[in-house]
């Protein structure tokens, strides 16, 4: 599976011809995401001189990992359309539409209803169906996706604060955040189930046709057309896909705080992005996977966790994160195949 | 030796609005030969390739394939049929690896359940490759290869497509295929091309005769939609088949001829020892005060690069530029116009004009600065500057407001004419100035050239025939390879036969 | 060549068949006076003096940021960073209004002025897409006003004075009201009668070509998103004297307010189309939308998921799709 994961490698070709030649860069090579995992130990090794070790120690790298499974989750999501050289911007809007309704139809101290498990496929298909009318619009419609789910994620947010009112919904089933905030074998089990997604979907993009279609899509759209790929069903399906994994996401924010509300959604978008982008799936298409979409979460939850322990003002984050959004997508996306940069 | 025809044309025809693409032959094409298939811009060729990869329908005739009379609705349902194209820009996807190309849309033979052995697909890839004799790793990702080995990719790809569907005899079509290929590739290219003739026939379409010539079994001559003849390959003479391409009588009085002046002696241009690596080798010449100055050559020959050093959108590696005996440097296509240089660009809609704006913005748009009142632009000056221009070039349309993707061809490239001599461009440059155009408004634009020559502009065309080359200039300037091979002067009077230059440029 | 990127668009082609030939403003003014009855017959309030009087005040604030927002979206690109340069400017103008006085405008819209030509350095020179850019930027000035003031400031009593500039009246009318039709002029003037504004214009409309004709593009781009800035500084200085405060989450619904003005006006997202006027149009629009729904007790998120819809249907008629290959 080399092959297929120095991908992510592609855009830094000038760094990858200085190394090369040597035996660093053989083992550099064989690795399919090392320039992550170099980001991620610069991270490691910046924060822990500034916090005297207690980043690296064992209780915080646990709290990382826990920290990340949701981001990574929905990065994993976000990141699936940005192989298909598209975006998908209604993540927030999705997001807090299927945890309003999460928190409705679980046992909740508003409304009468209890569908208890039934929950799961339930979000997935409110997701799925939002994120189907994602794909519709850009493929039936011929919109520009990155308007077209702007528009999703006002519309699905207003929804969202419309039907829980505006208000919490607190939860009266304690299962669901038992789950969440279990650790298995010492790990979060949050942790374990976005690792568990990760797995299924890279298993989809290395094994399965549904996989290879999308690179190729992401590739290049007209000649995968040309070579047969069903460009407009795919790409529709991997909208609804990406859907159905915000909502999944949408219920585990429920689940964690126990509580429902239309706010849940906000401010996810950000940070979903900037992992996709430090993760070095690149923004034009076609490159990189869901190792790339794990990875850059967590170097984005560690970067955060660690300007936390070292007392940077908390609002600060976000420009950090503005500036590391700006400079990921500077390193990783290919002008030449988005012609003019508008 | 009888060799079974595998495609046959009978009465072939297709007709857009406007032009007839293929006037109605007959022809046919055999199983095991290398066919080449020549012919000018426009005489043919690649409707009928689109006809044979089923991107277009032919309006009437016949086109039996294995003897069969055969509608095919797209490039896949060809390549069903074992028939299969390689394109010039390549369709091999960069983010892929070769057998993720080679495979795309067929990993079903290689799956088991939901899931794709890897492992079988690479094993088959690497068969497929070693049968074409190609040395190429199965896992690298394509845009790592060289564009010989991509092309190689695809046409192993196509075979291999054409045995999934069980077609003996495969037909290849390859468009251009030399043209980003290096000598060593070419040479590769064509051994591995004979070889695939043995259980296949390929399709040669290419503007360098001499590769036709070595490889084709069979030489088909197209021109203005029509079949000229065909020869066997060997023995072809590369002279005459060019006139056979070309040959067509030149008209007393086209290009208006009578109107040509004889240019003045003040250069305008000098261009010494101007080079591109690898492209042009150092080239010079002057160009006069009201000439009109042809470069002619094939694709490939370096003219269309280097009016692009000229116009500013390329950058010569070495020499210089002389306007008026003062040095200049043009390193943006601002600094040529700041020379009083334009450009007329060959795709009018993509290079020439904003189409979303009317007639009077595309005019105005290198003056604005003449048309300020007060330090903000005037109205009424611009609508009467546009005005002007507009009857200058003799523009039709309602209004200066009317929009430019709303006007025909014709009167597109009066706009563009009108909005650099608005700019009082002095030299111009004009890239196939009546491409796509009709004949009624060919004319025009050629009164137009011989009046702005007239009024001491100076030119440099390219067009889209020799005999417009010819019939339009005062002097021309032949290109070979990157090379300045002949430079012959054109006086109305003693205009040199199309043969003549023939035998230079090729 | 060029057509063969339209390919198949069949529920778009019957929309558009309907209703071709008519100039998108058109269809704005329709939807204006569409609301504006609908919400006269709703409710006896509307139509009242003083309702009109707060329409003018809150259309004046987004016409100001909607009035950048049209140039970065006319040269093809998109602005989502204004409301961060509004919260920005707004906390900005808190902070120093006591010390500065009437100085602290001038250094305030300074700030927006620097936010936007920042965003344009970055999409033009670094070749990163504006949405990409502008959603990071618009994180960093977030946090720059945070790192201002988390909690929100208010304006200090000694300068209400000061504020008057935007809250007095002249000759009866409010200032707010003066300044909303002087941005609009200004602007007006801007991309119709400079060369600034007709380079806008052609970028978006053929950027290869505008670049073989000799316009820089990089500066043509910069000064658009600059004006961005500057449109939103404008609006952030109105808002947060109107409030008499700034906090930094102030300017976060005029990102969608000001974009969705630009498209329901009829200024496609492909760049080269529309315009100031028409983006005036769309204020309207979304003005009396908001304020209609406000009157008739529609619920203000309501109200988000109507302009949400709005915006989707504005584009899917306005948007060239002649103009790409390939729609992502």
């Amino acid at each position: 599976m080399k092959t297929k994961n120095s991908r992510s490698l592609e855009n830094i070709s000038t760094l990858r011809s200085k190394v090369s030649a040597s035996a660093v860069g053989k083992l550099y090579h064989s690795i399919p995401i090392s320039g992550q995992i170099i980001s991620l130990g610069i991270v490691a090794l910046i924060f822990s001189l500034g916090t005297n070790g207690q980043f690296l120690h064992i209780s915080n790298i646990m709290t990382v990992l826990g920290l990340s499974a949701i981001p990574m989750i929905l990065c994993l999501a976000v990141h699936q359309v940005i192989i298909l050289g598209a975006m998908d911007l209604s993540l927030e809007g999705i997001v807090a539409i299927t945890a309003v309704s999460a928190g409705l139809l679980l046992k909740n101290s508003v409304t009468a209803n209890d569908v208890g498990l039934w929950i799961i496929p339930i979000v997935m298909l409110i997701g799925g169906l939002a994120g189907l009318v994602n794909g519709l619009l850009n493929t039936k419609l011929r919109m520009p996706s990155f308007i077209s789910t702007l528009g999703m994620s006002w519309t699905l947010f207003g929804v969202a604060i419309m039907i829980s009112k505006g208000s919490s919904i607190p939860l009266r089933d304690l299962r669901f955040q038992k789950v969440i905030i279990s650790e298995f074998l010492g790990i979060p089990t949050v942790f374990i189930l976005a690792i568990l997604l990760g797995l299924v979907l890279y298993i989809m993009q290395n094994k399965t046709k549904l996989g290879k279609h999308m690179y190729a899509i992401g590739g290049n759209e007209i000649l995968a057309k040309q070579a047969g790929v069903k460009v407009d069903r795919i790409k529709i399906s991997i909208f609804g896909l990406t859907g159905m994994i915000y909502g999944l996401a949408g219920l585990l924010l429920v689940a964690r705080l126990n509580s429902s509300a239309a706010r849940y959604g906000n401010n996810l978008l950000f940070p979903a992005m900037t992992a996709v982008a430090v993760g070095g799936v690149s923004l034009s298409g076609g490159v990189g996977g869901a190792l790339n979409a794990v990875i850059g979460t967590i170097i984005v939850v560690a970067l955060n966790n660690g300007l936390v322990l070292m007392q940077i003002n908390p609002y600060m984050q976000s420009a950090v994160n503005g500036i590391v959004l700006i400079s990921a997508v500077a390193l990783t996306i290919d002008r030449n195949k988005i012609g003019i940069i508008k | 030796m009888e060799k079974k025809k595998i495609i046959e044309f009978k009465g072939i025809r297709k007709v857009f609005p406007g032009v007839v693409a293929l006037k109605g032959f007959d022809l046919a094409i055999y199983e095991k030969e290398i066919l080449g298939l020549v012919g000018e811009n426009g005489a043919g060729k690649s409707t009928l390739m689109k006809i044979m990869t089923g991107n277009y329908q032919p309006d009437g005739g016949q086109f039996l394939l294995r003897g069969q009379p055969i509608v095919l609705g797209g490039s896949m349902e060809a390549i069903e049929h074992g028939i299969g194209m390689v394109f010039q820009e390549g369709s091999i996807l960069p983010n892929l690896t070769v057998t993720e190309n080679l495979f795309l849309c067929h990993e079903k033979e290689f799956s088991k359940g939901w899931f794709i052995s890897e492992s079988a697909m690479v094993a088959e890839a690497r068969k497929a490759l070693e049968e074409n004799g190609l040395d190429i790793n199965p896992t690298t990702l394509c845009g790592n290869l060289s564009p010989a080995q991509r092309q190689m990719v695809e046409i192993t790809r196509l075979l291999w497509l054409s045995r999934l569907y069980r077609h003996e005899n495969p037909i290849l079509i390859l468009d251009e295929p030399t043209t980003v290929l290096l000598e060593k590739e070419i040479k590769t290219l064509f051994e591995i091309l004979n070889r695939i003739k043995e259980h296949a026939t390929v399709i040669l379409i290419s503007h360098r005769l001499e590769e036709i010539i070595e490889n084709s079994d069979r030489i088909v001559v197209l021109k203005d939609g029509d079949y000229v003849t065909e020869m066997p390959g060997k023995a072809a003479d590369i002279f005459k088949i060019e006139q056979l391409m070309v040959g067509r009588d030149m008209v007393e009085g086209y290009y208006r001829r009578n109107e040509q002046v004889d240019p003045t002696d003040t250069v305008v241009l000098e261009v010494k020892d101007l080079a591109i690596e690898s492209i042009l080798e150092p080239i010079s010449f002057t160009l006069h005060k009201g000439e009109i100055l042809a470069l002619v050559g094939l694709i490939g020959s370096g003219k269309e690069e280097l009016v692009k050093c000229l116009g500013g959108s390329m950058q010569a590696t070495q020499g210089s530029i002389y306007r008026n005996g003062k040095r200049i440097s043009i390193k943006q296509p601002k600094h040529a116009i700041a020379h009083a240089i334009g450009y007329i660009p060959i795709d009018r809609r993509i290079e020439g004009l904003a189409t979303d704006l009317d007639i009077a913005d595309n005019i105005n748009m290198l003056v604005y600065k003449k048309l300020k009142s007060r330090g903000f632009i005037n109205k009424r000056k611009e609508r009467d500057n546009a005005n002007h221009w507009m009857g200058v070039v003799k523009v039709k349309a309602t209004s200066h407001r009317m929009k430019c993707g709303n006007l025909s061809g014709g009167n597109q490239q009066k706009v563009v004419l009108g909005k650099w001599l608005s700019a009082d461009a002095e030299i111009l440059i004009v890239d196939h100035p009546t491409r796509g155009i009709d004949v009624g408004a060919k004319d025009e634009i050629y009164h137009h050239i011989r009046q702005l020559a007239k009024q001491g502009k100076s030119m440099i065309i390219m067009c889209d025939t020799l005999e417009e080359d010819i019939g339009l200039c005062n002097r021309m300037l032949i290109l070979k390879d990157g090379k300045k091979v002949n430079e012959v002067s054109c006086p109305p009077d003693a205009k040199p036969a199309p043969t003549d230059i023939i035998e230079s440029i090729v | 060549m060029q057509k063969d990127g339209i390919g198949k668009q069949p529920a778009i082609k019957r929309i558009k068949g309907r209703v071709a030939g008519l100039p998108a403003i058109s269809y704005a003014l329709g939807m204006l006076v569409l609301f504006i009855v609908i919400f006269a017959v709703g409710s006896a309030t509307f139509l009242t003096r003083y309702n009109m009087l707060t329409i003018g005040n809150s259309a004046a604030i987004l016409l100001a940021v909607a009035m950048g927002q049209v140039f970065a979206i006319l040269t093809g690109g998109i602005d989502l960073s204004v409301g961060g340069i509004m919260s920005l400017v707004s906390v900005v103008l808190m902070k120093t209004l006591e010390p500065l006085g009437f100085w602290a405008y001038w250094l305030s819209l300074a700030v927006g002025i620097a936010a936007g030509f920042l965003n344009g350095l970055i999409n033009s020179r670094f070749r990163i897409p504006s949405f990409i850019t502008t959603l990071g930027s618009n994180g960093i000035f977030m946090s720059i006003a945070y790192m201002i003031s988390i909690k929100p400031l208010s304006a200090p009593s000694s300068s209400f004075g000061v504020l008057d500039i935007v809250n007095g009246t002249t000759l009866g009318i409010r200032n707010i009201m003066l300044l909303g039709v002087l941005i609009f002029m200004l602007f007006f003037v801007i991309q119709r009668y400079t060369i600034t504004g007709r380079n806008i214009m052609l970028l978006g409309s053929n950027e290869k070509m505008s670049w073989l004709s000799g316009v820089d593009i990089f500066k043509v781009r910069t000064i658009a998103f600059t004006l961005s800035g500057f449109g939103a500084a404008l609006a952030g200085v109105m808002l947060a004297s109107n409030l008499y405060s700034g906090y930094p989450t102030l300017g976060t619904v005029y990102i969608l307010n000001s974009i969705a003005s630009v498209v329901i006006g009829g200024t496609a997202m492909t760049g080269g189309a529309g315009g100031v006027l028409n983006t005036l149009v769309g204020v309207m629009v979304m003005s009396v939308i908001n304020n209609g729904m406000n009157i008739i007790g529609i619920d203000v998120y309501a109200q988000q998921s109507f302009l949400g819809v709005l915006v989707i249907i504005a584009v899917a008629i306005s948007f060239d799709r002649s103009k790409l290959s390939v729609i992502k």
